[in-house]
């Protein structure tokens, strides 16, 4: 497999200069770690692509923990996520932390956040975990800076918002407040392998363990993007989640999501397997506030 | 059993340094200077007539070298498969390097070009132009075989290649004997043997027609002959070069296909070496395991003994029937008909012609399929009527001592079937696991158990299909010994197995004998390929022959230095000693080196002659068929864990016991259980090349698509038990083992399943999907 | 138009002008001659290409070459030099994890990037951290018992 239309591999220095070269008129890629790139690629779906702009010598491949949150460059890659996130043992981060478990070594050492996130594909798993921790997207161009929260970034299949001219620069997840887990869950067919359904949750609790605060995402083709489920979390907020109602509240997911069919799993089983994992996800979650 | 020094131990493999050090043995590292590389352009349609080709840009394209087209290829038809003679009578010969008149599946060649690098030869293929004009495909080889449906070949009416049938008794009058009769269909689908190193070959052929190839392949002598065949060219035209090992084969690269000889092609139109090597995509699109869907029914009396069999068997061949001709009459025999007894039998089979791609040999070879079908239903009819699955499958089964099924000629002279399935069941704790209360709650346990009760060593007494080997072994004179045969070594050990037969035959120590690592087809005997569990037991006894004829000489050499009579003389460790004299003795080496010493020897005394008779190097060869195809058994006991929400299945324990004679490498023999487990459960869970419904395009051509398990999906448990026994033909006491272990784990697991959650699974593989509609969650 | 990049691989400097779409993996192979990262794949399905980049494992088959101007590259032929093996290479041979082999080399490399994690794994932890290789021989039996035995050592 090949790129044969390819003039330019770009290899910028500075931000600058990164983004004069996507303001070209050029059929043209931002390549991070590559691992999406390639898998594009080898199916030959890259054909057209005439020049290639590597973003890793751009200074954003640092991950900080600050008091607000978890800041990360978009070219750090999972492996450095996952030190910082280990490090901080948070029951919070449970959900990016089984996530960040489930691809092989060699992809956490290479593929990269903003990579991940860029894609808008709802068969990964970092993306769901993100959404479920309400990460923002930092976005540049030449006008300036943006920042918006993910889910606003996933178009539909393969498909982003970002203009042309633009590209994804870093994530920031903001810090939880109160008592809060997440936690995360997979269906795939092997252990190296994309997300049949996965689901992630974030749950806060106050006081005599109501729930004050809940997010359900859910991905890996229960629709054309990572999706939130606000059926289920109206359950979760105000209850004790008790088995009864994370029972529900996995039900509500049928209600958010539209599950595609093809090779891997039916419409019909992503539909039936959606309410599993989610209820999977919050029992595990919950278990994790205790 | 005798004690034996080197035979039983678990030696070092020979090549494995190499391997961990990098691996340069591998055809897919040879790089010759001046080497273009190939690539083929395929049909994108099913079906298809060939309007015209247009490859003129493609040639202006600099880099390109040469363009193949259908009219610079001999238009022959014959069998690619290399176990038989390239025209056959019982194959159907309908293969053809590159038609150029109908495509008959998506991916058939339809031209190739030689570049200056593989980009280039890539990107020419756009630059041909073909117009196709389409034709109506059929996909499912039911419908093939209706009045009606598109016709694929001119001589094969309702697109049945091959139709064989067995039978014996009375059918009806069996029936009618029977208190039961069990009915089921079952449905096997297309996987993948997945071979680690791609399909890759690099071909130098001069304008004199000479060839030299170097090809990832289980048979040098099979790509010898048909590629000859397939050029037009006499066969010794073709060396092929024997690689020192293969990155995996497992019958899939058992086939010439179109790579090797247009390759050839291309090089002759260049003048330059040219290499081939496929992607992954295209070796999930060049052969398969073929599709078997099986009607099955079986008459028993209520203490389950098996009064009437039938079967039929429908086998989607794809485009062209290459192994399906005979996967299908092996299926039938071992697969099916002559597993148990049943005194009233008969099965038919259909080779049946589709617009799917071509299906090839992989590892079972027609028996995993037809295990699938009889061990599911006897699990079935002991369900049924409450019998114990294991006293009903020996109530059925065949004895040590009986005539081999399939050539009476032969005797099932060792047969461990009852203990393989005793010592399996202890291991496993059956009757206490099997009543034990299960636990509840989502996630449901079972037990299963499977047995394949006939297999092969080999193909001794089938029809058309090659079976003997060769060998030349030379003694040193440092007192190791060189072993050179043809038998290729595809991963499964057969380097260290044969040197460890060859050393225990020549009384050296382990790790004495080397297999020669720079052979080819002109300088070694013929052998039939690395298939058919065949190496350990028939080019294992032509070793031993080889090895043998050795050892005579080398005991007539001493006895002359020792002056005794080489009936009075032995070999062990290293040494040639007089029986029961230890004491007189000399070194091999010693022994080697008078023999190959000048004639006249310059001494004190000035040159004095030494003995004529003595002179020449030690060596032996042998060429020969093995004696008999003795049966290997085994019984296969699984522990599973049902997810019955998400349809996942788990298995938590495997116990393997097999009757494989006596094991030679006790290590080695373990891997290819463990390993032909992790097939068997891919074959039963996950794997299937899916392929789209309108357009007949492959879905699932790399490992993202096609899952197979990875060490999380395996067993945490596997127990590998061998039952020994001493098998009379076999080198020094062995049978086979290559395929037995990959034939029962699918219907063991199914058994299982059904045992954990009552639901039974008549069609592979046994996805979570499939499990979550059994359960009516879907 | 070829791109002028540096690779230390194995301890030796290599300037090298690279195809601009060339894979880490085609470099190795192709221009500098290298075994021990092989093509099983090309599309990060399979690990037979894991080579270690400033000491992490990758799939070298999705890393463009140009993206790694002045890496330090490690494949399986650098785990060792001179007369001993490195102990995953002994316990590979030992423990019998080497079949047809052409898995061999990268899963080595993954294992090395376990073992420099996580000196001891337990079971699991081998089995997550092979999971990215795939081998069709040995059913990983051995394999995950050679990793066992080199991290004893």
């Amino acid at each position: 497999m090949a790129l044969p239309n390819l003039k330019d591999f770009h290899r910028p220095g500075t931000i600058e200069e990164a983004l004069a070269l996507l303001g070209k008129d050029e059929e043209t890629l931002v390549v991070s770690g590559g691992t999406f790139l390639h898998g594009l690629e080898a199916r030959g779906l890259l054909s057209g692509v005439e020049a290639l702009v590597d973003i890793r010598r751009l200074g954003l491949d640092t991950v900080s923990d600050g008091p607000d949150g978890i800041a990360a460059g978009a070219t750090a890659t999972f492996t450095q996520l996952q030190a910082v996130v280990a490090a901080k043992s948070a029951a919070w981060l449970g959900g990016l932390s089984d996530a960040l478990e489930y691809p092989p070594v060699q992809v956490r050492n290479t593929a990269t956040l903003g990579g991940c996130v860029a894609a808008s594909c709802p068969f990964f798993d970092v993306p769901t975990a993100l959404v479920a921790l309400d990460a923002q997207v930092n976005i540049r161009s030449a006008e300036g800076e943006r920042q918006i929260p993910l889910p606003e970034l996933f178009f539909s299949l393969f498909a982003n918002t970002l203009e042309p001219g633009e590209f994804v620069t870093g994530l920031f997840i903001p810090q939880a407040t109160g008592k809060a887990a997440g936690a995360f869950v997979k269906l795939e067919g092997n252990a190296n392998d994309l997300a049949i359904v996965n689901a992630a949750v974030q749950l806060t609790v106050g006081p005599g363990r109501v729930c004050t605060d809940a997010r359900v995402a859910l991905g890996g083709g229960v629709a054309d993007t990572v999706v939130r489920s606000p059926a289920a979390e109206a359950i979760l907020v105000g209850s004790e989640l008790d088995a009864a109602t994370l029972r529900a509240a996995g039900e509500a997911v049928a209600a958010d999501i539209e599950p595609l069919s093809d090779h891997r799993a039916s419409a019909g089983y992503r539909q039936a397997t959606a309410k599993v994992m989610a209820r999977r996800a919050l029992e595990r979650a919950v278990a994790r506030l205790a | 059993m005798k004690n034996l020094n080197v035979v039983g131990q678990s030696v070092e493999r020979p090549d494995a340094y190499d391997k961990v050090t990098g691996g340069k043995g591998y055809p897919v590292n040879v790089r010759l200077p001046g080497m273009l590389h190939g690539k083929m352009l395929r049909s994108p349609y099913a079906h298809a007539r060939i309007v015209s080709i247009d490859a003129s840009r493609a040639e202006k394209l600099p880099g390109v070298k040469a363009v193949l087209l259908p009219r610079d290829v001999p238009q022959v038809k014959f069998t690619p498969v290399f176990f038989v003679p390239v025209q056959a009578p019982s194959m159907v010969l309908d293969f053809d390097v590159m038609n150029g008149e109908t495509v008959r599946y998506v991916g058939q060649p339809v031209a190739a070009v030689a570049a200056t690098t593989p980009e280039i030869a890539e990107a020419a293929l756009d630059l041909i132009d073909v117009e196709y004009e389409t034709l109506p495909a059929v996909f499912d080889p039911e419908e093939a075989m209706q009045d009606g449906a598109p016709q694929l070949h001119a001589d094969a009416p309702n697109n049945v290649a091959k139709n064989p049938s067995f039978q014996f008794g009375d059918l009806e009058k069996g029936f009618e004997e029977a208190d039961y009769v069990f009915e089921g269909v079952y449905q096997t689908q297309r996987v993948h043997t997945c071979y680690m190193e791609p399909r890759v070959c690099v071909v130098d052929m001069d304008r004199r027609d000479n060839v030299t190839i170097h090809v990832s392949t289980q048979h040098v002598f099979g790509t010898r002959e048909k590629l000859a065949f397939a050029l037009g060219i006499p066969e010794s035209k073709v060396k092929v070069v024997k690689a020192p090992y293969i990155g995996g084969g497992f019958g899939g690269k058992l086939e010439l296909t179109a790579m090797e000889p247009v390759a050839a092609l291309l090089s002759k139109k260049c003048g330059r070496p040219v290499r081939i090597e496929q992607t992954r995509h295209e070796d999930f699109i060049t052969t398969t395991r073929n599709p078997i869907k099986m009607y099955l029914k079986t008459g028993v009396k209520k203490d389950g003994t098996f009064t009437a069999r039938y079967a039929r068997s429908i086998l989607d061949c794809g485009a062209h029937a290459t192994h399906g001709s005979e996967v299908i009459m092996v299926h039938g025999a071992f697969g099916i008909f002559f597993n148990y007894h049943a005194p009233h039998q008969k099965w038919e089979g259909y080779t049946v012609y589709t617009n799917n791609m071509i299906g090839g040999g992989y590892r079972g070879y027609g028996a995993p399929q037809g295990s699938f079908a009889v061990e599911s239903q006897i699990d079935e009819i002991c369900a049924k009527l409450n019998l114990d699955p294991i006293e009903m499958r020996l109530k059925n089964a065949r004895k040590q001592g009986e005539p081999h099924p399939f050539n009476p000629a032969f005797t099932l002279a060792t047969y461990g079937l009852e203990e393989c399935l005793r010592q399996g069941a202890d291991k496993m704790n059956w009757p206490a696991a099997r009543s034990a209360p299960r636990q509840e709650g989502t996630k449901k346990r079972g037990f299963g158990l499977a047995v394949h009760p006939v297999w092969v060593s080999g193909c001794m007494g089938f029809p058309d299909i090659y079976e003997h080997s060769g060998a030349i072994v030379k003694i040193n004179r440092d007192g190791t010994a060189d072993l050179a045969t043809a038998a290729m070594d595809i991963g499964s050990g057969q380097i260290t197995t044969l040197c460890q037969i060859a050393a225990e035959e020549l009384g050296l120590p382990a790790g004495a004998v080397r297999m020669s690592s720079q052979v080819d087809t002109d300088t070694v005997p013929f052998d039939a390929p690395t298939h058919a569990s065949r190496v350990t037991y028939s080019a294992g006894n032509a070793v031993k022959a080889a090895a043998a004829a050795a050892k005579k000489r080398l005991l007539e050499v001493a006895a002359t230095i020792m002056e005794v009579s080489p009936e009075d003389l032995e070999v062990c460790h290293g040494r040639v000693s007089v029986k029961g004299v230890p004491d007189k003795s000399v070194t091999v080496a010693a022994v080697a080196q008078r023999a190959e010493s000048p004639f006249v020897q310059m001494t004190a005394e000035g040159p004095k002659p030494t003995t004529m008779e003595e002179k020449g190097t030690i060596i032996g060869v042998a060429s020969q068929a093995p004696k008999s195809n003795p049966s290997p058994c085994a019984a296969q006991f699984v522990e599973v864990e049902v997810d019955t929400e998400t349809g996942e299945v788990k298995v938590l324990h495997a116990v393997y016991a097999h009757d494989i004679g006596r094991v030679i490498n006790p290590k080695a023999a373990e891997g290819q259980v463990e390993g032909g487990f992790q097939q068997g459960l891919g074959y039963a869970l996950m794997e299937n090349i899916q392929f789209d419904g309108e357009t007949g395009a492959c879905l699932t051509s790399d490992f993202l698509d096609y899952k197979i398990p990875t060490a999380l999906e395996m067993p945490r448990r596997m127990d590998t038990l061998f039952i020994e026994t001493d098998e009379p033909t076999g080198p020094f006491g062995a049978k086979s083992l290559g395929e037995c272990c990959v034939i029962t784990p699918a219907p063991a697991i199914a058994n299982a399943i059904y045992d954990a959650i009552g639901v039974r699974f008549t069609t592979l593989p046994i996805t979570p999907e499939r499990v979550l509609a059994g359960l009516g969650k879907l | 138009m070829k791109q002028l990049i540096t690779l230390e691989v194995n301890g030796e400097v290599h300037e090298l002008a690279v195809e601009k779409d060339a894979t880490l993996l085609k470099v190795l192979r192709d221009q500098l001659g290298l075994n021990g990262p092989k093509r099983g794949c090309d599309s990060g399905g399979c690990g037979c290409c894991t080579v270690h980049v400033d000491g992490k494992a990758v799939y070298s088959c999705m890393c463009y070459a140009l993206s790694y101007d002045g890496a330090k590259v490690t494949t399986a032929e650098g785990l060792s030099s001179g007369p001993d093996l490195h102990p995953l290479q002994e316990s590979f041979i030992e423990a019998g994890a080497v079949q047809c082999g052409y898995c061999t080399c990268g899963m080595m490399m993954s294992a090395k990037q376990l073992l420099d994690d996580n000196p001891h794994p337990d079971e699991e932890e081998i089995r997550r951290g092979i999971s990215g290789n795939l081998c069709r021989c040995t059913g990983y039996a051995k394999i995950v018992e050679a990793v066992k035995l080199a991290s004893e050592r």
